[in-house]
């Protein structure tokens, strides 16, 4: 019995030990919070995408509110994410692989070469466009010029308003949808361009009376574009292509990020011609500048491209592969590009995103094998998992 | 006259007449249906032909003629099939010789195709035996005397069956008590095995004795027969027994459980073919040591996009607790997403007894897993707007 007890002493002397030894190395991280320094097992303080590794994988990490403002407030986030983002009251984003890679890539890009561009792709729902916001995050931090479409899709299937755009024959404008695009980037990069001062290259004559001049700031053009809504199309081509010039001369760096790309090849819109004809989206004025501005033919940018599914119609969505979704004149305007997979989650990120919920109380009852049973209903889709713990 | 052979007999509506006709009560005489076999066809022995003249009854002379008519019908009706046969034999390009029942059946959905919902509803061409039932034959010969000494009870054969269960009984009883008073106990290895058996239903002892029975007769006969089986020397009338017992065939081969093979992996492995459902037909491989891979006709569980059918597969899974440590292989084909996964549910249940103990397969029984779903689509109705569903009522 004495025997039994002085083993228990020897244990319990240990297990002091322990925990001191333990108390010590929490303590000495607090002391040190940029050696990955984690709130949760599921989070992470490390709020600049920037400084986002390996580390990081699987934790979430929150956008300031006022940074969420500035570059998400025209789009950029679904729908049923914002309305979580609400319910939950932080912007909350995981570190994901294809991000991460995506991050690795443009750090390391040689900006003074033609632009790279990436292609996200992957099935519905694994997270494409929380992929896309995570790099949008990075380009807002570090000082690239986002020129950012929440979702092209938008303008092909449900424009506010078609017209016959003045200047060409038989092109269609969408001066609404253009001056929303303007504001959505006046936000984003308002201050970016007070501070670069960046300059127009040439005069743009509008009409007879109005004209921009060259030389002016381009914050100007914007704020026309928005201001004269007749002329927002023809001012987004001149903004795009002013945009180009001026990052190849080294004035400023560009990320151009275009979620649902392939829409800008797909056969039919649903926007109708004079003659009730369904019109091809090259016959868009909004799809020339987004195309020219995708091109090889500048440097000192990059280009996040998302193919997708759903930016198709019926009977155009049997696979999410680039090639089937961009279709041969696609694929040859982006060819050569980096391909970047959004796979549904592994099991780490699952397990990560229900201690999240968990946390967030979102997941009340937890009857034992629920985790198993979500994961296998959702199939570890992010979406299909949201979607099932969704409220009534 | 020697004999004479009716084939096909006496109406049952004119019993009562018939039994009206005979006033005196007559002793049992004469022939009387083997009790064994409760057959439809009777030899009849006549009395003399003096005899005869004069005492055919009324009843009996009615009988007969209707007996000959039936006859003649019937020949009339199969020289008919014959030839119809044989045309249609002529019309397939067949050998009318050879021409079975099945060609017949065969030919007849070929030529006249419909679209009825009820089988016995589409056109069919069958032998006369089929379509016209054989029917009960006489119970007394011709001079009016009934056969079975049963006769004026109205169910002979029913009433006889009762005796015969008693007579079993009793010589069981004796039997035990001999028994007993030697000192001798029945033999354990010969008992009576009743398990997966069941007594013969109403509907099928009236087939079986040509006679309609009451609720209560019926029960008068199962517990009559409990009775006889309950003796401990119920062995002994075995074949007797017997001929009133049903397997219960389905249930039982249900619950042989069948023994997982083992795969090249070393994994063992149960195929079960035919899950069916509506209209889809699936087989479904379940392997046991697996890390809850799913495969469908080669996708993963992304082939059914809609919860409900995720969650039928989940179901079985979950409810034997084997989510996550098995694999599932399926191959499905037919009806729409719904129908696919109730039969790959009931697929994986089938296959997941094999790998569970027996408590968990009687749950998993009672919880309806083990239950074939054989509901189908119901037609629509004409005068209707589906299948229950009215039109909408419009005063004008």
């Amino acid at each position: 019995m004495k025997m039994i007890r002085n083993r228990f002493g020897n244990l319990s002397r240990v297990s002091v030990q322990l925990q001191r030894h333990v108390q010590q190395m929490a303590t000495s991280a607090a002391v040190a919070p940029a050696e990955g320094a984690t709130i949760n097992e599921f989070r992470t303080a490390v709020a600049n995408p920037g400084e986002h590794s390996a580390l990081q994988l699987a934790k979430f990490y929150t956008i300031p509110a006022e940074q969420k403002k500035q570059i998400f407030t025209g789009g950029g986030l679904p729908k049923q994410y914002e309305l979580q983002i609400k319910t939950f009251t932080e912007a909350c984003l995981m570190v994901r692989n294809p991000a991460l890679e995506l991050l690795e890539y443009i750090k390391g890009a040689d900006l003074t070469k033609p632009v790279v561009r990436y292609v996200l792709y992957g099935e519905n729902g694994t997270g494409k466009t929380l992929t896309m916001a995570h790099v949008l995050h990075y380009g807002a931090l570090n000082d690239f010029l986002l020129v950012h479409v929440p979702w092209a899709p938008n303008w092909m299937k449900r424009p506010k308003e078609a017209s016959n755009a003045a200047g060409q024959e038989g092109m269609i404008d969408l001066p609404f949808d253009a001056a929303a695009w303007l504001v959505h980037f006046k936000n984003q990069n308002g201050k970016l361009l007070q501070r670069l001062q960046l300059k127009t290259g040439k005069e743009y004559v509008w009409s007879k009376r109005e004209s921009t001049p060259a030389g002016s700031p381009l914050l100007e053009l914007v704020e026309h574009g928005i201001a004269r809504i007749k002329y927002a199309s023809e001012t987004t081509a001149a903004l795009i292509s002013e945009l180009k010039q001026l990052s190849t001369a080294g004035q400023c760096k560009v990320m151009v990020a275009i979620d649902g790309f392939n829409a800008f090849f797909h056969p039919i819109t649903r926007i109708f011609s004079d003659n009730k004809q369904r019109v091809t989206p090259d016959r868009i004025t909004l799809t020339q500048p987004f195309l020219d501005i995708t091109n090889y033919d500048w440097t000192n940018g990059v280009c996040i491209l998302s193919v997708d599914k759903i930016a198709m119609t019926e009977g155009y969505m049997d696979s999410y592969m680039p090639r089937y979704l961009l279709g041969q004149a696609g694929f040859e305007h982006l060819d050569p590009f980096v391909p970047v997979h959004v796979d549904n989650y592994t099991d780490k990120e699952f397990h990560s995103y229900i201690n999240y919920y968990l946390d967030r109380h979102w997941i009340n009852k937890t009857p034992q094998g629920f985790e198993e049973q979500l994961k296998f209903m959702s199939n570890k889709n992010p979406y299909s998992l949201m979607q099932l713990v969704r409220a009534l | 006259m020697a004999l004479r052979v009716f084939s096909l007999n006496l109406v049952k509506t004119n019993r009562n007449l018939l039994q009206n006709g005979f006033k005196s009560p007559a002793p049992p005489t004469g022939h009387m249906a083997p009790a064994a076999s409760f057959a439809t066809e009777v030899t009849v022995q006549a009395a003399p032909a003096a005899v005869q003249k004069q005492k055919v009854s009324k009843a009996m002379r009615a009988y007969l003629k209707r007996a000959n008519e039936h006859d003649e019908f019937m020949k009339t009706q199969h020289l008919e099939f014959q030839i119809g046969k044989r045309h249609l034999a002529n019309m397939m390009g067949a050998d009318a010789e050879t021409f079975t029942q099945e060609d017949v059946d065969e030919a007849i959905s070929y030529l006249f195709p419909s679209g009825l919902y009820d089988p016995k509803a589409r056109p069919a061409m069958k032998s006369p035996d089929v379509v016209f039932p054989a029917r009960k034959a006489a119970e007394f010969d011709e001079t009016g005397r009934p056969f079975h000494s049963l006769f004026y009870t109205g169910k002979p054969n029913f009433f006889q069956l009762l005796h015969d269960i008693v007579e079993e009984t009793n010589k069981l009883a004796d039997l035990e008590e001999r028994m007993l008073r030697r000192g001798n106990k029945p033999d354990e290895n010969q008992k009576l095995e009743i398990d997966g058996f069941h007594l013969l239903p109403k509907d099928q002892l009236e087939l079986l004795l040509v006679e309609s029975i009451a609720d209560i007769e019926y029960s008068n006969f199962c517990n009559s027969m409990d009775r006889l089986i309950a003796s401990p020397y119920a062995y002994k009338s075995k074949t007797f027994i017997e001929r009133f017992l049903k397997p219960l065939m389905d249930q039982s081969n249900q619950l042989e459980v069948p023994k997982p093979k083992i795969d090249g992996e070393g994994r063992q492995y149960i195929t079960t073919y035919e899950c069916l459902r509506k209209t889809a037909r699936a087989d479904v491989t379940v392997r046991l040591p697996g890390t809850g891979k799913i495969s469908i006709n080669g996708k993963n569980i992304s082939y059914f996009e809609d919860e409900n059918c995720r969650e039928q597969l989940l179901f079985p899974l979950q409810f034997s607790e084997l989510l996550g440590k098995v694999d599932v292989e399926a191959n499905v084909e037919g009806g729409g997403p719904s129908g696919q996964a109730g039969a790959i549910r009931w697929g994986i249940a089938m296959s997941l007894r094999s790998f569970v103990d027996q408590e968990m397969i009687e749950s998993m029984r009672l919880a309806g897993l083990l239950t074939r779903d054989y509901r189908r689509r119901e037609r629509k109705k004409f005068g209707q707007e589906g299948a229950r569903r009215k039109y909408t009522w419009k005063k004008r």
